[in-house]
């Protein structure tokens, strides 16, 4: 890092010192001062078009658009003095003159900036009495609608769309109070990372036509969480109502993935919400799988497993914890495992750096290397005859029956039953889902980040660590994984890449293995 | 539906030969291909009348734009015709120096005279097409208008019939 | 065309010399006319000494902003290693001015030099000038100089034998009246709409294509010419004695209720009272002069004692609140409805404004609607205070000042012609409010 030379300013009565360059709307932050803004973006390049931000700097002639004026030594900044206010409520009253004040159904009512900000600091009552333009609402390809009468020309989804995606589909069309965004003919939306146009909007005029009106924005529940649909790991926040996922939606990390997040990881959560679960342990009678308790199915399981190797089949999807764990079930019956990716084509979003939707479609690609399986394209050719074939969280699609039949028992730990599994697995053990547990994952350049659960699992299925870690109990291999946390420590301290680290370390943004790049974006 | 309508239409390319060479000369002049979009724009309305959207879309493939891109700054300038216009599009300056001189009764003799039914509107021969514009800067010299591309100055209610005679 | 009239004893004519001169178009009767001899001079001159001899002369932008003109010259940087570009300013859009159109239609190889001498004095090798494309004619004499000029060997690669590089380009704008704004201009010649640009950067540092670039306007580079062969003190001793911030002599176009329009050239400092009624010949004939707007439509608006008190030049009209702007005069009769003409005004800004600021893409358009409804007959007293109210939000708050040019003819307006207003509001229509809503 070279030296940044540092500014004091001070911003609403505070100081703060921050590296020269910094927009006074960036400084404000670092004060604590949040200056009311639509066109700035931390993630896009600086328009300074929307006029929301301007502050009062002393001795400056004229107010400040925040976001383009940068920080100098000594300056004083008010946010909300009398002029500040006033020219905001100027822009707030401007805004809302075309605007069809249709909150009731807007899609955006209670995430809206302009609801937000007309209710903190506007005018109570609009002076305008003239008719409002008007404009049909237009489909524009992939997942976005576009309301132009909501719209606010902040050109937020312009910029994303030539800075960030390289795409320049999105255009400012006409001008004076008949400029709208249009597209060409023809030319949609369809790039990979499109969506994000419609969290960059600002108002309800960008929508998702998946999430259009399933839920109203203050009735959903959030958690943070990582995207399961490919080794990137962007940082996500799901979001549910009634134990339904509704949206999925990108969670801001510099080291990962900015603002941003990709439409195949976006709008692929129907898996989430499946209705086919298996929500018992079940335990083969003859033959058929009957539901059984707990304690059952892990004895019979345990049985399965008294001094035979096991052939761990896993998922590239579950948990760092629940792979170790597995991966002590390989170690302690001298076995082994593998697992298998699902792959699909690359879509880099070009505008940042290391960011992609990745080939290998599966969120922990790099935790089941490090806990000790083995990547193939037919993993089962591997497994010896009579070797207890675990299969955790796969759903063995498109394998090979004659390799399964090689197996001595099948153990099944998942969280649905694939039709194979109804006549060849011994015992089913019912796992979460990844919405549906804590856990981490590693990403592809080594960066170790937390999900947490956003919904509940159904019926008596276990969280993955903890289903794995009592099979593991009850073929007498320890115990104390009683939560995410204790069994990620007990991870941290037997692998040497993960030392150091805990849930407290990670936190909500995540921490790079030892020896691994100090960030995915370094 | 007209079957007219339901043609296949072909659109012949704009820049080829003659005017190829003089977009290439064009594009000398500048260290962007893109700074040669209002004059390539310019080529197209030359050409054909007005700015078709394949005409966009060419433009845009040449110069290594996008045509959203394109039709962001075609619709940002009036010059630039997003339609086919009548044989006689006249476009008439009543902004304010003009209009306390009288624009607005020039406009209205032309629209009587061409038979237009309103501003904006083809006449029914299909001939004429009569809209206000902005200030074309030749204040002094009131009423002045375009006729496409040629520039009349002041035009009084009176001239009016002898100056659409002469259009023919 | 028309031609221009014939010129009276009290202008200066200088730019104006050969205005309705068809022999002076043309490279050789240019030439003939003392043509391009100030090009001659000024390669083989040191740049620096072209700057200084321009700042010596006191000679400010004629587009409207009066920013000194040699001043502007020495903020680019010799040998910074980065392409320098000269625009010139020849979008000429502000309602009332037509004075550059009159040079390029009757001396376009004068613009041509004057382009040349200021690429030189800057250190470009590229100057582009930029016209509105609606001047046809003034286009094509332009392209036609240019054409000579290359073929004479005064621009290329070896301008007039020196070795030096000067190219001009003439470019075509498509309709938009901000594109006279000096960043808006720019963004248009790269190809892209004619949006203004947040200063700073200035476009000394970064201007086209993200290089030093200075912008000046057409009667601004073709007085350099004069300036180069008389010097700097024959231009400062154009201008009022007790003045010396405004020099030379100014171009004015002046239109509307007036007896004989069109393009004069007077010493800075000429009495405006005198221009109006003895060179222009005053009102028409049983009229009175209701309001003067000497600036083009972007300022304030006068009052006629206000602009009989004022000496033309950039001090002048100041203390007379307003402005010298572009030189566009626009009288007003009282034949004429004021607020209408304002109305329209607020017409025009809000059909040019580039959309992106939220005051001016709003605030011009509905400035326009409250103040048609008020000429409808159906304006209300609070009308008037909101106006007053949206003038102010317009107004030292967006990018560029076309925001706070539709809210000035709105408030001089109101603050000096008010009964004008209120008199219309008095007549307003009564509504009858329908039974069955009541």
């Amino acid at each position: 890092m070279t030296d940044v030379a540092m500014v004091n300013l001070t911003i609403e009565g505070r100081a703060v010192r921050v590296p020269s360059g910094t927009s006074i709307l960036e400084a404000a932050k670092v004060a604590g001062v949040l200056v009311p803004h639509y066109c700035y973006h931390p993630g896009l390049p600086v328009a300074g078009v929307c006029r929301m931000c301007l502050v009062e700097v002393e001795k400056a002639p004229k107010l400040a658009p925040s976001c383009a004026t940068t920080v100098a030594e000594g300056q004083v900044v008010h946010v909300h003095s009398p002029k500040s206010l006033e020219a905001r409520k100027g822009v707030l009253e401007m805004l809302l003159i075309n605007h069809p004040l249709d909150c009731p159904i807007c899609d955006q009512a209670g995430e809206c900036e302009l609801q937000d900000y007309t209710y903190q600091e506007g005018r109570a009552e609009g002076r305008y009495r003239d008719p409002k333009r008007f404009n049909p609402v237009e489909d524009f390809g992939g997942d976005v609608m576009y309301v132009a009468n909501r719209c606010i020309l902040c050109t937020r989804c312009v910029r994303f769309m030539d800075d960030i995606a390289h795409d320049p589909v999105l255009a400012v069309a006409e001008r004076g109070d008949r400029a709208l965004i249009a597209k060409f003919d023809g030319e949609d939306l369809t790039h990979a990372w499109a969506g994000n146009v419609i969290d960059l909007c600002p108002v309800g005029a960008l929508l998702s036509k998946d999430s259009l009106n399933k839920a109203r924005a203050w009735e959903l529940d959030r958690s943070a969480s990582v995207c399961p649909h490919c080794s990137q790991g962007c940082n996500m926040i799901v979001e549910t109502r009634d134990n339904q996922v509704i949206r999925l939606r990108p969670r801001p990390n510099d080291a990962v993935n900015k603002f941003f997040m990709c439409d195949h990881g976006r709008l692929n959560y129907r898996w989430m919400n499946r209705q086919d679960r298996v929500d018992s342990p079940l335990v083969r009678q003859h033959d058929v799988l009957a539901k059984a308790d707990w304690e059952v199915a892990l004895r019979v399981a345990g049985q399965l497993l008294g001094g035979k190797r096991a052939f761990v089949l896993a998922s590239p999807n579950l948990s760092n914890e629940a792979l170790f764990l597995l991966g002590k079930l390989v170690a302690k019956t001298g076995g082994s495992g593998a697992f298998r990716v699902v792959q699909g084509a690359e879509a880099p979003l070009p505008g940042v750096e290391d960011l992609a939707l990745r080939a290998d479609r599966a969120a922990n690609v790099r935790g089941a290397e490090l806990a000790g399986f083995v990547r193939s394209e037919s993993p089962l050719s591997g497994m010896q005859g009579g070797e207890v074939l675990v299969v955790a969280d796969e759903e063995l699609a498109g394998v090979d029956a004659t390799d399964v039949a090689k197996a001595g028992a099948i153990i099944v730990i998942g969280t649905t039953l694939p039709a194979w599994a109804r006549h060849a697995a011994t015992v089913v053990l019912p796992i979460a889902n990844t919405v549906e547990e804590d856990g981490t994952f590693t990403n592809l350049r080594g960066r170790v980040q937390r999900f947490l659960q956003a919904k509940a699992a159904p019926g008596l299925a276990r969280p993955s660590f903890l289903a794995i870690g009592d099979l593991l109990a009850e073929i007498g291999e320890g115990s104390g994984y009683w939560t995410a946390s204790q069994t990620f420590d007990a991870l941290a301290a037997s692998h040497a890449e993960f030392a150091g680290l805990s849930y407290d370390a990670l936190g909500l943004k995540g921490a790079p293995l030892a020896g691994a790049m100090a960030g995915a974006s370094a | 539906m007209s079957a007219a309508t339901h043609q296949q239409f072909r659109y012949e390319p704009v820049f080829v030969g003659k005017r190829k060479e003089e977009l290439d000369e064009l594009l000398t002049r500048y260290p962007t291909k893109m700074a040669a979009l209002l004059p390539a724009l310019w080529i197209v309305q030359e050409e054909r009348g007005w700015v078709p959207a394949e005409g966009m879309a060419e433009v845009a493939h040449l110069l290594e734009l996008t045509p959203a891109y394109v039709k962001g700054v075609v619709t940002f300038y009036t010059m630039y015709h997003q339609h086919p216009v009548a044989k006689h599009f006249i476009q008439v300056c009543t902004t304010s120096p003009c209009n306390v001189c009288g624009a607005e009764d020039v406009v209205n003799a032309l629209l009587k005279h061409t038979g237009c039914e309103e501003l904006g509107v083809n006449s029914a021969d299909g001939k004429y097409c009569v809209i206000e514009v902005e200030c074309l800067g030749a204040c002094g010299f009131n009423t002045p208008l375009m006729v496409n591309e040629r520039f009349i100055e002041s035009v009084t209610v009176d001239s009016v019939p002898a100056l659409l005679a002469s259009l023919g | 065309m028309g031609f221009p009239h014939t010129p009276h004893e009290r202008e200066t004519l200088v730019l104006s010399e050969y205005f309705g001169v068809r022999e002076a178009i043309s490279l050789a009767g240019y030439k003939q006319r003392g043509g391009y001899a100030a090009l001659d001079k000024a390669l083989r001159m040191e740049p620096a000494e072209i700057v200084q001899i321009v700042k010596d002369s006191g000679l400010r932008g004629r587009g409207g902003a009066g920013f000194p003109t040699g001043m502007k010259w020495s903020f680019m940087k010799p040998g910074d290693g980065k392409p320098h570009y000269l625009c010139c300013n020849a979008d000429e859009s502000e309602p009332g001015t037509f004075k550059d159109r009159e040079i390029m239609r009757w001396t376009p190889h004068a613009l041509v030099e004057g382009c040349a001498i200021a690429a030189y004095a800057i250190g470009a090798e590229v100057a582009y000038v930029y016209i509105r494309g609606e001047y046809t004619e003034a286009l094509d004499r332009m392209n036609a100089a240019c054409k000579e000029a290359y073929a004479a060997g005064i621009l290329g690669a070896n301008a007039m034998g020196t070795g030096k590089t000067v190219h001009v380009y003439v470019h075509k704008g498509a309709g938009a009246y901000i594109c006279g704004e000096e960043t808006a201009l720019m963004n248009s010649l790269e190809g892209r709409r004619g949006n203004p640009r947040i200063k700073p950067p200035f476009p000394a540092v970064s201007g086209l294509f993200n290089q030093p670039t200075t912008i000046n306007n057409v009667e601004t580079l073709v007085a350099v010419n004069h300036i180069l062969i008389k010097g700097a003190e024959w231009y400062r001793t154009f201008g009022r004695v007790d003045n010396p911030k405004s020099t030379g002599t100014k171009l004015f176009s002046v239109c509307g209720n007036i007896a004989r329009p069109g393009n004069y050239e007077v010493a800075m400092g000429f009495p405006f009272k005198d221009f109006l009624y003895d060179l222009c010949g005053g009102p028409l004939p049983g009229r009175e002069f209701k309001a003067i707007i000497p600036g083009g439509i972007s300022v304030p608006i006068q009052t006629r004692a206000e602009a009989e008190n004022s000496p033309m030049d950039y001090e002048g009209f100041v203390a007379n609140g307003t402005m010298l702007g572009s030189g566009g005069v626009i009288v007003i009769d009282d034949a004429q409805n004021l607020v209408k003409q304002i109305a329209r005004a607020a017409r025009f800004f809000a059909h040019e404004s580039c959309a992106q600021c939220t005051q001016c893409r709003e605030g011009t358009a509905w400035t326009t609607k409250i103040l048609e409804r008020i000429v409808a007959g159906d304006g209300t007293h609070e009308d008037l205070d909101t106006l007053m109210e949206i003038a102010d939000n317009m107004t030292g708050k967006t990018i560029c000042v076309l925001s706070d040019s539709c809210a000035t003819p709105v408030v001089s307006g109101l603050t000096k012609f008010r009964d004008d207003f209120e008199a219309l509001i008095k007549r307003k229509k009564v509504h009858m409010v329908p039974a069955q809503v009541a």
